[in-house]
């Protein structure tokens, strides 16, 4: 790995970003049925199959928010989740979203996650041990990004030789032409920060970048008489004032269904965005991008600080709601 | 918008007083003679228009809007209904409602025509029919205008304006409502 080119191995350096206490993982056969799309160019493809895409129904473990938000029949339609994620290695694990237990790989917790907040919207699934570079769908896209790029510390992120997968995502983070959720990170530092000498240099990557959140985890959905804390795995803003202004945090209820990490925030920032999306059609990513991180709510955190929650909790109702009426 | 009110309050003071005008006239028309057969304040219109206060929404920034201030009315739509008696089985049915009006609602002015007639079939019996049509009093809602920060400013449902619908979608919600346009009224009385 020579100093001005690190070059990931791709196999070697993604880490999903599920927390180590996930559920029990087990190794079972390669799914035949999950959607995948492998070799080089553009590598994205539609899913052919999603489990929980037909159960529209509001989960425990989403926020009460959710409960009013598909009342009026927008769901995410129009917009594109892309979830690059691991949909092809033999690691599977259980959980239960409500619709009774499962087990399945993490690109499949989190591309159904991201389904079931957001049911009307596209979801793509791209594997991410291709490293062939991401697609955009026409109109809105929003990237799922429940995992991390680490390698030893100590390098500058403009120092990494990044493959066409992750090249292509921080380009369109740069550019603003998706929105991009990204998973803080389960260490319980600072976004970027370093563990047992290592970093993660795709969110190094993408600080600063305009249609960039980094997402959080609270160990539920806070409300203003049942204030939520960041769940004890999750990566913190950190000091940066960059990483702050577009930091959010949700409710990652693992006591509901098995399943933690904020490898399973991201998905519920994507899905919202998706929503968004579907509300304000002309929307650009980085405005949706800011509506999120303009309106997150810090009156439902315990001991609300920027350096923890970053903008604070996200909440959807005032992401849709107008700033003034008359 | 008070200036509307107002005059809405004169204008029902100014019909209860031609009412009662009209109402004494028997001692001075002797063939045609009008009675004042109804007044009321209030209708199904009013009604719908009452419920649409109902609910509310946070902005952005937590501040909780009310609806209730957008659809509640100083004056509530009064209709004073007469009729003018030709012969001494026939009549015209007339009438009219005052409208009213909310921040982001109308109902308008309405006027009621028709006519009454009766025949005796025995004679302690009487069977009666009236034709009655409306005319106005059409519930209009009115739009608002939602600012949505750097999405932009539109022109929306003002209740659906926090929904996950599109903005211009919730103009398609608006409430555009007729009275009951006609009315028939047949009755049969047996004295015994």
């Amino acid at each position: 790995m020579s100093r001005s080119c690190l070059k990931f191995g791709v196999a070697a350096a993604l880490a999903i970003l599920s927390a180590p206490m996930a559920s029990a993982q087990e190794a079972v056969n390669a799914d035949e049925m999950a959607a995948l799309c492998h070799g080089g160019g553009l590598s994205t493809c539609v899913s052919a199959t999603i489990p929980a895409a037909g159960t529209q129904a509001v989960q425990g473990w989403m926020s009460p928010e959710i409960g009013a938000a598909w009342a009026a029949g927008y769901k995410g339609k129009g917009v594109t989740i892309t979830i690059v994620d691991d949909f092809s290695s033999t690691s599977r694990f259980s959980g239960n979203f409500g619709v009774g237990t499962q087990t399945q790989r993490h690109g499949e917790w989190t591309r159904e996650e991201a389904g079931m907040i957001a049911p009307l919207a596209t979801i793509r699934s791209k594997d991410f041990s291709t490293g062939s570079a991401v697609g955009l769908a026409p109109g809105l896209n929003v990237l799922n990004l429940s995992y991390g790029m680490y390698a030893k510390a100590g390098y500058s992120s403009n120092q990494i030789g990044w493959a066409s997968e992750e090249a292509s995502i921080i380009s369109y983070a740069t550019k603003g032409t998706a929105v991009v959720s990204k998973a803080a990170g389960n260490d319980s530092v600072a976004v970027g920060g370093i563990t047992n000498g290592q970093q993660d240099y795709l969110d190094l990557a993408l600080i600063g970048k305009p249609s960039a959140i980094f997402v959080g985890a609270l160990s539920t959905n806070g409300t203003t008489t049942n204030k939520a804390q960041l769940a004890w795995y999750s990566n913190t803003a950190g000091s940066n004032p960059v990483v702050q202004s577009h930091f959010l945090v949700v409710g990652v209820d693992g006591g509901k269904t098995g399943l933690y990490g904020t490898s399973f925030a991201a998905p519920i920032i994507s899905g919202y965005a998706a929503i968004i999306g579907s509300k304000f059609t002309k929307a650009t990513p980085t405005q949706i991008t800011n509506d999120l991180l303009n309106t997150a709510r810090t009156d439902t955190l315990a001991n609300y600080s920027a350096s923890v929650y970053g903008k604070g909790e996200a909440s959807l109702s005032r992401a849709l709601a107008p700033v003034a009426i008359r | 918008m008070r200036e509307k009110s107002g005059s809405r309050v004169r204008f029902g003071m100014m019909a209860l007083l031609l009412c009662a005008l009209i109402g004494a006239s028997p001692a001075a028309a002797q063939e045609m003679t009008t009675s004042v057969v109804d007044i009321h304040q209030g209708s199904p219109l009013s009604d719908r228009a009452r419920s649409l206060g109902n609910g509310g929404y946070e902005l952005q920034n937590g501040t909780f809007v009310s609806f209730n201030q957008w659809y509640r009315a100083h004056w509530v739509d009064m209709h004073v209904d007469l009729l003018t008696q030709i012969t001494e089985d026939t009549g015209i049915l007339w009438g009219f409602g005052t409208g009213e009006e909310g921040e982001k609602y109308r109902i308008e002015p309405s006027l009621k025509l028709g006519f009454l007639t009766q025949m005796h079939p025995s004679p302690n019996s009487t069977l009666s029919l009236s034709l009655t049509t409306t005319i106005g009093g059409k519930l209009t809602e009115k739009a608002c205008e939602a600012d949505y920060g750097d999405f932009g400013t539109y022109s929306v449902n003002c209740r659906l304006a926090a929904s996950r619908m599109a903005p211009e979608e919730t103009l398609k919600y608006l409430v555009n409502a007729k009275p009951e346009s006609q009315h028939i009224w047949l009755n049969y009385r047996v004295t015994f």
